[in-house]
C-alpha cells in the first residue's frame, strides 16, 4: 500500500484537472437533473460502483447498499428505479468539494467530499448523507470514465431509503 | 396465552371490538400507548434480539444495542459466556460505552467518574472511595452489591443472542415454541456465522408497521414490482404461512420457479414488459438449505425478523423510536464455511435488500405513506384486515393477512386490551 502511494504522482495538469472536474459535475447532474438513463455512460463496461457505509468500510466489510460491476448492472438499476420502484417523489442535490487527484499509473485516483441533500414534495430538505467519492478514472478513446467509484458514506443511519444512485 | 395479564382498564375503549380484523389507528400514534408498549412488551416478559455471538468473539468484546429505548451491551466474558447489561452507570446514569462495538478489557469503566464494573455488571470500585485523608468519599455502609448494572437474562440459540429484562421469563425455546425453533434452526443450524456487513435506516413510522410488513405476503406480490417481474416472489408460487401457537411469531416461505406456466398475477400491473435484467446472478439463488424454499421470512415477537431472500441472509432488528419512528438495523451474515462463490453471491444479491434494496426501498416508502396517511385520524377509525378471512391460522397460500391478525392477538393480550376473542 505504501509502495502504491509512492507510485502516485499528484496531477498538476490544469486541463486534465478541469476535465476530471467536468466528469464529476456531469456525473452528479445525471442524477440530480437527469435523465437517469445517462448515468451508466460515465462508467467503463467493466467497472465497480459501490455505495457503502464508513462503518462497514472501517470494519473491512465490503457490503454496500448498492454494488454493481458492469454498465449492464448500472442500466438495471436506472431502469428499475424509473419503472419498478415505488417511492415518494424527491429531488436529490449533490454538492462536491474540490478533489485530490493522483496519477496511479493505472488511472487517475480522485478523492473528494460530497454532501447529498434530499427534498420532499412538501419542500422539506434533509441531509441524506455526508460522504466521500473514492474514484479511479481512466481515459478510453479520448473520454474520461469511472473504472471504480466508491461512495463511502459517514451517515450510516440513513433517513428512510436510498432511491437514486449517489 | 396464560391469561395472567391484567386488563388495561383505562385503555380498553381504544380497542373494544373483538378479534383483530380492525386495528385502531390510535395504537400507531398515541404516545401513552407507546409508553405502555415499552413497559409491557420490550421491558416485560419478552426475549429480545441483541446480536450474534460471532460479533463478540474475544473476552471483553462488546456490541451496543437497544431493547425498546434502553441501551444494552452484549459482552463476551472471560469464561466465554455472554452477559447483557444495561449501558447505564449505576452512579449518575451516564452512558458507559459510546462505540457501536469494541473491547472493554476486563472491566467496564464509566468515563464520567470512573466507576468500574465486572463484565457481569458488578460494581467493583471507584476513585476516592474513601475520600482524601479521611475526608469525603463514600460512607462505609455504602452497599456495593446493591449498585451494579442492570443485568439481563441471556440465552443464545445456535449463535443468536437474546436478552430479557424479566429474570423469570420462560426459557427461550419455550418462548419460541417448537415450530419456530424448527425454522429458526433451518437458517441458524449451528454452523459458525460471520457478519457480512450492516445497514441502518430510520423510518418514520410506528415500529409495529415494520413487523406487519414482514407478516404481509399480500403486499409483497403487489407492491414489489421488481420481485414480481422477475419471479422472485409471486402470489401463485408454492408457499406456506405458519403462525405459532402463541400467534405472535410466524414464518412465511415461497419457492421460486413453482409459478412457471402460470399467468395469474391477479391483475397486478408489472414493470415495463421489455425490462430484461442484465444481471441474472441477482435473481438466481443457489439452494443451500436442502429444500426448494428461496424466500423465508421469520418474524419473532416482538421485533426481530430473520430473512433469507435468495442467498442474502440477514437479521432485521426493529428498534422503536417514539410512537412515530423506528430504526431498522440489518445485520447481513453468512457462514464461516461459505465458499468464494457463496461469499460473492451474498454481496451481490444484497442489492435486493437494505436501505437501497430493489425490494425493500418500496417497503420503507410505503410504511411512511401509512404513518402519514392515518396521522390525525379521528378516534375509532381503524385499519381493515380481512384478506384471507378473519382467523389467525396457518395457510398454504399467500393472499392472507392472518399473520398480522395473529400478531395483534398476542399484542392485545399483553397490552390488556380486553378480550381479543378468536
Amino acid at each position: 500500500m505504501d509502495h502504491q502511494a509512492e507510485m502516485n504522482q499528484p496531477v498538476t495538469d490544469d486541463v486534465l484537472l478541469r476535465r476530471i472536474e467536468r466528469l464529476q459535475l456531469s456525473y452528479i447532474s445525471s442524477i440530480d437533473d437527469g435523465p437517469l438513463d445517462s448515468w451508466p455512460q460515465f462508467f467503463t463496461d467493466k467497472c465497480l460502483y459501490t455505495v457503502l457505509s464508513r462503518d462497514n468500510y472501517d470494519r473491512g466489510m465490503e457490503l454496500g447498499v448498492m454494488r454493481f460491476e458492469s454498465v449492464g448492472m448500472l442500466v438495471d438499476r436506472a431502469t428499475a428505479t424509473q419503472h419498478a420502484a415505488v417511492f415518494a417523489p424527491r429531488v436529490i442535490r449533490h454538492v462536491l468539494g474540490p478533489a485530490l487527484v493522483d496519477d496511479t499509473g493505472e488511472g487517475y485516483r480522485s478523492r473528494c467530499n460530497v454532501v447529498i441533500y434530499q427534498t420532499s414534495p412538501d419542500g422539506d430538505t434533509v441531509l441524506l448523507m455526508a460522504a466521500t467519492y473514492d474514484d479511479l478514472i481512466v481515459e478510453q478513446e479520448g473520454v474520461l470514465k469511472f473504472k471504480e467509484k466508491r461512495v463511502i458514506y459517514d451517515t450510516h443511519r440513513i433517513p428512510d431509503s436510498i432511491v437514486y444512485p449517489l | 396465552m396464560d391469561g395472567t395479564q391484567t386488563t388495561n382498564e383505562s385503555e380498553t375503549d381504544i380497542w373494544s371490538e373483538a378479534g383483530t380484523t380492525r386495528v385502531p389507528f390510535q395504537i400507531y400514534q398515541n404516545p401513552d400507548i407507546y409508553a405502555q408498549e415499552l413497559e409491557r412488551i420490550f421491558y416485560g416478559s419478552s426475549w429480545n434480539y441483541v446480536g450474534l455471538e460471532c460479533e463478540v468473539p474475544e473476552a471483553g468484546d462488546f456490541r451496543r444495542n437497544f431493547i425498546g429505548e434502553r441501551e444494552v451491551l452484549m459482552i463476551r466474558k472471560d469464561d466465554g459466556a455472554l452477559s447483557v447489561v444495561e449501558n447505564r452507570c449505576a452512579h449518575r446514569g451516564a452512558q458507559l460505552c459510546q462505540a457501536l462495538s469494541g473491547n472493554t478489557g476486563s472491566a467496564i469503566m464509566c468515563p464520567y467518574h470512573q466507576w468500574t464494573y465486572t463484565l457481569d455488571g458488578e460494581l467493583t470500585g471507584m476513585p476516592f472511595k474513601r475520600g482524601i485523608n479521611g475526608k469525603g468519599g463514600l460512607n462505609s455502609d455504602f452497599d456495593m452489591k446493591a449498585h451494579g448494572l442492570v443485568n439481563l437474562r441471556v440465552e443464545s440459540l445456535n449463535g443468536v443472542v437474546f436478552a430479557s429484562f424479566d429474570q423469570n421469563v420462560a426459557p427461550l425455546k419455550d418462548y419460541l415454541g417448537p415450530d419456530m425453533v424448527k425454522y429458526f434452526t433451518r437458517i441458524f443450524d449451528g454452523r459458525g456465522l460471520r457478519v457480512v456487513g450492516y445497514e441502518r435506516q430510520v423510518i418514520d413510522c410506528n415500529w409495529k408497521l415494520q413487523m406487519e410488513n414482514l407478516k404481509d405476503p399480500y403486499h409483497a406480490g403487489i407492491l414489489h414490482l421488481f420481485l414480481i417481474s422477475f419471479g422472485l416472489f409471486r402470489l401463485d408460487q408454492e408457499s406456506k404461512c405458519l403462525v405459532d401457537d402463541s400467534k405472535g411469531h410466524s414464518v412465511l416461505m415461497t419457492a421460486k420457479g413453482t409459478e412457471e406456466g402460470k399467468e395469474d398475477t391477479g391483475g397486478v400491473r408489472i414493470a415495463a414488459p421489455d425490462f430484461a435484467l442484465t444481471d441474472h446472478d441477482l435473481i438466481q439463488p443457489r439452494l443451500e438449505f436442502g429444500d426448494n424454499i428461496t424466500l423465508s421470512i421469520q418474524t419473532l415477537f416482538p421485533s426481530i425478523i430473520i430473512q433469507a431472500q435468495c442467498n442474502t441472509l440477514a437479521t432485521r432488528q426493529v428498534i422503536p423510536k417514539g410512537s412515530g419512528s423506528h430504526e431498522l438495523v440489518w445485520t447481513f451474515f453468512g457462514y464461516e464455511d461459505d465458499d468464494d462463490e457463496m461469499k460473492y453471491l451474498r454481496l451481490r444479491q444484497a442489492n435486493l435488500m437494505g436501505s437501497a434494496g430493489y425490494v425493500t426501498l418500496d417497503d420503507a416508502e410505503a410504511l411512511e405513506f401509512s404513518q402519514v396517511g392515518f396521522t390525525g385520524s379521528p378516534e375509532g377509525e381503524a385499519a381493515v384486515l380481512e384478506i384471507g378471512g378473519t382467523d389467525c391460522e396457518s395457510n398454504d397460500h399467500l393472499v392472507t393477512e392472518s399473520l398480522i391478525r395473529g400478531f395483534y392477538m398476542r399484542y392485545r393480550d399483553i397490552m390488556g386490551y380486553g378480550e381479543a376473542g378468536t
